[in-house]
């Protein structure tokens, strides 16, 4: 698929809306711990905003319960001393990251046992699309946005509707959605995701070289990108080769009264009654 | 003001179509359009009955001619042949832009249209020049709309709303199971025969789950077995018209004031201000299930485009 055409003032400008995986499910169980994950990110925030003054980074914080805005370079408490510009303010991101996992974590005492364990990737993409449309209103000189995913929980079944949608609408703005999976198998909504938007997806195989893989792959901004040789989709999900039935209570097509019996993934059969 | 249509009613005419058939597909991804001309009292097929929007454009990219008569009867007769090779569960409806001010036809008009209901065709029309009587007891008949363009930007908006479907009605609903076939993209650098062009092709295609055949995008239907191949993106898209999202209730302002209420400073979703200067609060909206604030904008691109609460 095409890439987002430009659209804006400046080639090179970026902003980057990156959505961090907090489950503290999957990060007590990966090989690269949380806190070495971090240093891998906080550099490449740091690295992002040096390659062009004008770059703007947000960071929002997936959680297992919530999401929340974890940090924004252009607020007005980021921006600070005489000597220009001083990069991401680690203290401020940790402090306000680690209040999200306390608050998130209070909220998983009334999870009901059985759920897979995925993080809310369907309310941060919905965020992160939100913060993007208040850029567009800002008026017409803005920088290129773009989302990347640092994912490493499961996909979760229950949100491929949420999902799907926040795909669409991103498909619709523009905004490519990169994505880095660090779990264990492949997240096919993370393909799909990237395969719709036209952003990039990749699994690095190295997870304590992290931070090459983002530096080279998702650092370059969109404009760069049509000179790069970035990694390719090989094969996209979009599921099974077996047989699905639709029933039909209406006599339109895909309206009205309406029946699924799909089988998605892990997704068991759901019926919609009307 | 100029209140016709400039340069031609069928240049206008095209190039809204154009749009309009780019929208149908992206809220109506497993539909088929077809486009009819009618012409010197006879109708023709422009485009057939397909299900990917490439080939309508192209056909409307073309410089489209007018002359003659028009004659509604022919077109009627024209969908109704079309129509009726669908199986019963898709939605059957025609859309006819209408510019002239007469129909110049060869038999009893009337019976066309009870022919249309019958075969429970629902016919809707816009009209660019004035109101006719036949046009409006087509509509009224066949459970269609009618409507009259004044502009160029009202047609514009009178062709959208026929973008999104409408809704079923029960009575006329029958349970139907529909096979359908979800194909694996095929592989990189794999060489198979395509089915639809008839040639070696090399990646980038799908294979039918049933029969193995190569097709080259998707929806279709596999030329072999003729089952519908569809992505689960497809079906996805139209998601939102099932599961619609609740509106957001009103935050009324003498709440705002209550020391009970803990006010947000931010809209949960794009975190703009929601204090207007002075530390007034501004207009906001509440989602009914996760109690998130929003502003008035974020609520609009949620219910319009997103469909999704960032909160729930």
């Amino acid at each position: 698929m095409a890439s987002a055409p430009s659209k804006l003032y400046a080639d090179d400008v970026s902003l980057v809306v990156v959505l961090v995986d907090t489950n503290p499910f999957f990060w007590s169980a990966s090989s690269l711990s949380f806190s070495q994950f971090l240093s891998h990110v906080l550099a490449f925030l740091n690295a992002i905003l040096t390659l062009n003054q004008l770059n703007q980074v947000v960071v929002i914080a997936t959680g297992y319960n919530s999401c929340n805005y974890i940090f924004d370079s252009s607020s007005d408490l980021n921006q600070s001393f005489e000597n220009g510009r001083m990069p991401v303010m680690c203290s401020s991101l940790l402090q306000k990251l680690e209040e999200f996992l306390i608050k998130d974590e209070q909220l998983s005492k009334e999870v009901p046992e059985g759920r897979i364990k995925s993080s809310l990737l369907s309310g941060s993409l919905s965020m992160a699309l939100c913060y993007i449309q208040r850029v567009f209103r800002s008026g017409a000189l803005h920088p290129h946005p773009r989302i990347l995913c640092l994912q490493g929980s499961p996909d979760g079944p229950e949100q491929y509707v949420a999902i799907m949608n926040a795909i669409f609408s991103a498909q619709r703005s523009m905004v490519p959605i990169d994505s880095c999976y660090m779990g264990a198998q492949n997240s096919a909504f993370l393909q799909q995701a990237s395969y719709i938007t036209g952003g990039v997806h990749h699994k690095p195989q190295h997870l304590d070289g992290l931070f090459q893989y983002l530096m080279t792959i998702f650092a370059t901004d969109l404009h760069s990108r049509s000179f790069l040789h970035l990694p390719k989709p090989v094969g996209v999900d979009f599921r099974a080769s077996k047989f699905y039935y639709l029933l039909n209570f209406g006599g339109s097509f895909i309206l009205g009264n309406f029946c699924f019996i799909l089988d998605i993934a892990q997704l068991p059969c759901f019926i919609y009654k009307q | 003001s100029e209140t016709d249509f400039r340069p031609s009613r069928i240049v206008v005419i095209a190039k809204h179509v154009e749009a309009f058939i780019r929208e149908f597909f992206d809220q109506n991804p497993l539909s088929q359009v077809g486009l009819l001309t009618i012409k010197d009292g006879v109708a023709q097929c422009l485009t057939d009955l397909g299900g990917s929007p490439e080939s309508h454009i192209k056909a409307l990219m073309n410089k489209l001619e007018c002359s003659g008569d028009s004659s509604l009867q022919n077109a009627l007769d024209l969908v109704d042949g079309y129509l009726n090779q669908i199986p019963s569960y898709g939605h059957r409806e025609v859309l006819i832009l209408y510019a002239a001010l007469s129909t110049c036809d060869p038999g009893d008009i009337m019976e066309t249209i009870q022919k249309c209901k019958k075969s429970k065709i629902r016919c809707s029309v816009i009209g660019l020049a004035a109101e006719m009587f036949i046009c409006k007891h087509l509509c009224q008949e066949t459970g269609g709309t009618y409507s009259v363009a004044l502009d160029e930007s009202h047609f514009k908006e009178l062709i959208l709303e026929h973008a999104p479907p409408p809704p079923a009605i029960a009575e006329f609903a029958t349970a139907n199971l529909i096979k359908m076939g979800f194909p694996q993209r095929a592989a990189e650098g794999s060489i198979s025969i395509c089915s639809c062009h008839k040639e070696a092709k090399v990646g980038a295609g799908y294979t039918c789950p049933r029969c193995k055949a190569r097709v080259c995008e998707l929806p279709t239907e596999c030329r072999i077995c003729g089952l519908t191949l569809v992505s689960s993106p497809h079906l996805a898209r139209s998601y939102h018209h099932l599961f619609p999202i609740a509106p957001f209730d009103e935050v009324p302002p003498f709440s705002l004031n209550d020391p009970n209420h803990k006010l947000q400073r931010n809209c949960f979703g794009c975190q703009q201000s929601l204090l207007n200067p002075g530390n007034k609060p501004g207009l906001l909206v509440v989602c009914p299930k996760c109690k998130g604030y929003f502003c008035l904008d974020c609520d609009i691109y949620i219910h319009e485009s997103l469909h999704n609460c960032p909160g729930c």
